[in-house]
């Protein structure tokens, strides 16, 4: 356990050194902030698997890098490249050493397999611009996509985040296997969006209290009103469920069992939870939280971009209940303490 | 500012081997045939009697006290089991979880002799004598004064809201002890009041689901053996706070509802729709890290720790949790809600609508849990 506090402590301190405001206000802006990434690559966090002994390990590595870069709102791809490296590796494909990306893995992944050559659309791609290539799926291959010809036409997430959307005209993978199960894929991607989403909501409330206890107004600290206090109570309750939900979803990872359901309940429950605590978290910095010069704002869009991304509530909420009908052997009880 | 703890890693392979165990119980025992929403508001000694009889009681005590010395998950486990069967278990619930627990901590050697293994068996049941009439939230308040004469406690005053009082032998009191009116939590000391004391009226109060489970206890001149009293004298209120993560941290805090949702699930499954689907979705969405807290707590607690700050929090998400599920399968289905009703799911969604304004009261209101989150977030 020390092991992987120490490769958090890593990822802090390489953050804290590479992202200065100048590199956040660029980043704003499109620019890429290659720096910074080629610390994160040179200290070896991007490639768990690489460091791990087991799978369970390389899960727990990932968490703390992502508990690491979303406590800074870091505006990299790194969670993107660990998971698409980790798929690779997973169907014994050889990692590019490069920026990476993810398909979106559900409904709009236009990809057709003709030939051994792709042609589609895979949109809304992180970084889609920025990166060398990307994980995706058609039909039930793999592939590892290069991006530089594949045209990307830009968009943003309300944090300002590359979401490009990429079209693909006979291209050759760089690499393929058979045998995938995009929803798995789609489970493994929203688990780790839930961490971030859990990690985003713990940075809002730790700011918010930081702003209760500092803010004076009628001659006394805002935080001091009952008003305010449990607003960031019911906060901290949301922030603590997602957290835990997250670590259900990795653990079920690790365990191989149960792991849809798992992930599935983690990306619910973080949308929700962080989507409530962003939402409180406004509301206690009045004005202030709601300008560019204060950091707020960072955590906040990202909240709200986040939630829509690898399954909005209402999808896994359906899923989870399907899962759970569909069962028609077993007691939800049943279910519920076999997930565990 | 702190972080509450919360792990929920549970590599404890003897934890599904008691599961196994409580299933075939609960299975066999005709008490689960038909099953309560809130079941740890359904007395019933009888089944009391035989969870007693089959080890499930007293389950981490010591053995020399008639308990199994079995670790705090697997009690955690049997307990969720029974709510999640609905299985009648108001009738030893509180010695078992709070006043067991508070006798093994603070108890004379023969207090323990004498109580502990009987609550094991599940004959002996115990009431919780805090809140009074002026004095809920703010317990620190109370009035209920014992006054030492030789060797005996004079016990005058009220005390209200004692769950199964009329049912129970034992009465945990807190009570003044102390002259100092400025001191009002030094001056508190627990004693433990046999029910059928003289100059005990138990007065039953009912409540809005039509049940007799609470009452009013008023105390004239009610004496009791000096060594009734539990613990040190002038130490009742960090007696009582040592033990409120076990009372706010358990599963009761989320599942007394939760037969229901398996009764709206069954439901579902004859008549499937993408609207049920999602609302079962979004429950157990909720539901399952609620568990993954809850059961983390366990873990500290079989360490000796106090997870205040992390019970609060259970406390404080549960309540909600076993709040809206009732609130949102009302806002989904048709047929009435009927307490009298054969149909299961009708009876059960009664029991849940009816008691649950309770549970964000009971074990502390939701304001006083806020609170003393607010409070460990350092906001007071
Ligand atoms: C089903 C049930 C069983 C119970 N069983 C027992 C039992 O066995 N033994 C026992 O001793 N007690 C028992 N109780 C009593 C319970 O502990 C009290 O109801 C509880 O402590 C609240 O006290 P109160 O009802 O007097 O409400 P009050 O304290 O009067 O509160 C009324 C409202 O005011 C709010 N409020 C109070 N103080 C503050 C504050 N400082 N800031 C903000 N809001 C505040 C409360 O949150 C609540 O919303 C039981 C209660 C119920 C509902």
């Amino acid at each position: 356990m020390s092991e992987i506090t120490l490769i958090e402590e890593t990822a802090r301190r390489t953050i804290a050194d590479g992202l200065t405001p100048a590199v956040i206000e660029a980043a704003e802006h499109g620019a890429w902030a290659g720096e910074l990434w080629d610390q994160l690559a040179a200290q070896g966090l991007l490639q768990p698997a690489a460091i791990a002994q087991d799978a369970a390990e390389a899960l727990e590595i990932e968490a703390a890098v992502i508990r690491a870069i979303t406590a800074a709102a870091t505006p990299l791809p790194v969670v993107e490249t660990i998971l698409a490296g980790a798929f690779l590796v997973q169907h014994r494909l050889e990692v590019p050493a490069a920026p990476l990306s993810l398909a979106a893995f559900d409904d709009s992944d236009r990809l057709s397999l003709t030939n051994g050559r792709v042609s589609g659309r895979l949109a809304r791609v992180p970084w889609g611009r920025d990166v060398a290539a990307v994980v995706a799926v058609a039909g039930d291959c793999l592939l590892l996509l290069e991006t530089r010809s594949a045209n990307p036409s830009r968009g943003l997430n309300m944090a300002n985040e590359p979401r490009d959307t990429l079209e693909f005209k006979e291209a050759t993978p760089l690499a393929r296997a058979t045998g995938v199960d995009s929803d798995a894929l789609l489970a493994r991607c929203a688990a780790a969006r839930a961490l971030q989403l859990a990690e985003a909501a713990a940075r809002v409330l730790e700011l918010t209290v930081e702003y209760a206890a500092n803010r004076k107004q009628f001659g006394r600290p805002i935080g001091n009103f009952q008003a305010i206090q449990h607003q960031i109570a019911a906060a901290a309750s949301e922030v603590a469920s997602a957290r835990v939900a997250a670590q259900q979803a990795r653990l079920a990872l690790a365990a191989g069992k149960n792991a849809l359901m798992a992930c599935a309940i983690a990306k619910a429950r973080a949308n929700d939870a962080a989507a409530a605590v962003a939402r409180m978290g406004h509301q206690v910095h009045g004005a202030i939280g709601f300008t560019q010069e204060y950091q707020l704002h960072r955590y906040t869009r990202r909240i709200q971009s986040w939630r829509h991304e690898f399954g909005a509530s209402a999808y896994w909420n359906r899923r989870i209940g399907e899962l759970i009908l569909r069962d028609g052997e077993r007691s939800v009880w049943s279910i519920l303490t076999a997930t565990a | 500012m702190k972080t509450p703890f919360f792990d929920a890693r549970m590599d404890f392979p003897e934890m599904e081997r008691t599961r196994a165990e409580i299933r075939e119980f609960l299975a066999r025992d005709p008490a689960t045939k038909t099953p309560h929403a809130d079941s740890w508001s359904h007395f019933d000694p009888e089944f009391s009697r035989r969870l007693g009889a089959a080890g499930f009681i007293g389950m981490t005590w010591p053995k020399r006290y008639g308990g199994h010395e079995r670790s705090s998950l697997e009690r955690y486990v049997v307990v969720e089991e029974l709510l999640a069967a609905g299985a009648p278990s108001a009738a030893h619930w509180i010695a078992d979880r709070q006043t067991g627990p508070q006798l093994l901590r603070f108890g004379t050697e023969a207090q323990k002799q004498d109580i502990l293994p009987r609550i094991a068996r599940g004959e002996c049941y115990c009431s919780i004598g805090m809140s009074e009439p002026d004095s809920g939230s703010d317990l620190a308040s109370v009035r209920t004064r014992a006054r030492r004469d030789g060797d005996t406690w004079v016990i005058n005053g009220r005390k209200i809201w004692t769950s199964y009082a009329h049912r129970s032998h034992y009465v945990l009191m807190l009570c003044r002890t102390g002259e100092d009116p400025a001191a009002r939590q030094q001056g508190l000391s627990q004693i433990l009041v046999p029910l059928d004391a003289s100059g005990l009226t138990i007065r039953p109060i009912i409540n809005m689901a039509g049940d007799h489970d609470f009452n009013e206890l008023l105390f004239e001149d009610v004496r009791v053996p000096a060594d009734a009293l539990l613990g040190q004298e002038g130490q009742g209120w960090n007696q009582v706070i040592s033990e409120l993560a076990f009372e706010r941290s358990g599963p009761e805090r989320f599942l007394s509802s939760f037969v229901l949702l398996e009764a709206f699930v069954e439901r579902a499954r004859r008549e499937p729709s993408a609207d049920a689907a999602m609302l079962i979705g979004s429950l157990i969405a909720r539901l399952a890290p609620l568990r993954g807290m809850s059961m983390s707590i366990a873990v500290q607690l079989g360490r000796g720790e106090q997870p205040n700050f992390e019970a609060a929090l259970v406390k404080e998400t549960g309540s909600l949790f076993e709040q809206d599920l009732a609130e949102l399968i009302m806002r989904e289905v048709v047929p009435a809600a009927d307490l009298t009703s054969a149909d299961k799911f009708q009876r059960l969604l009664a029991e849940a609508v009816l008691h649950a304004p309770s549970f964000s009261i009971r074990g502390g209101t939701r304001e006083i849990l806020r609170g003393i989150i607010a409070r460990e977030l350092g906001l007071r």
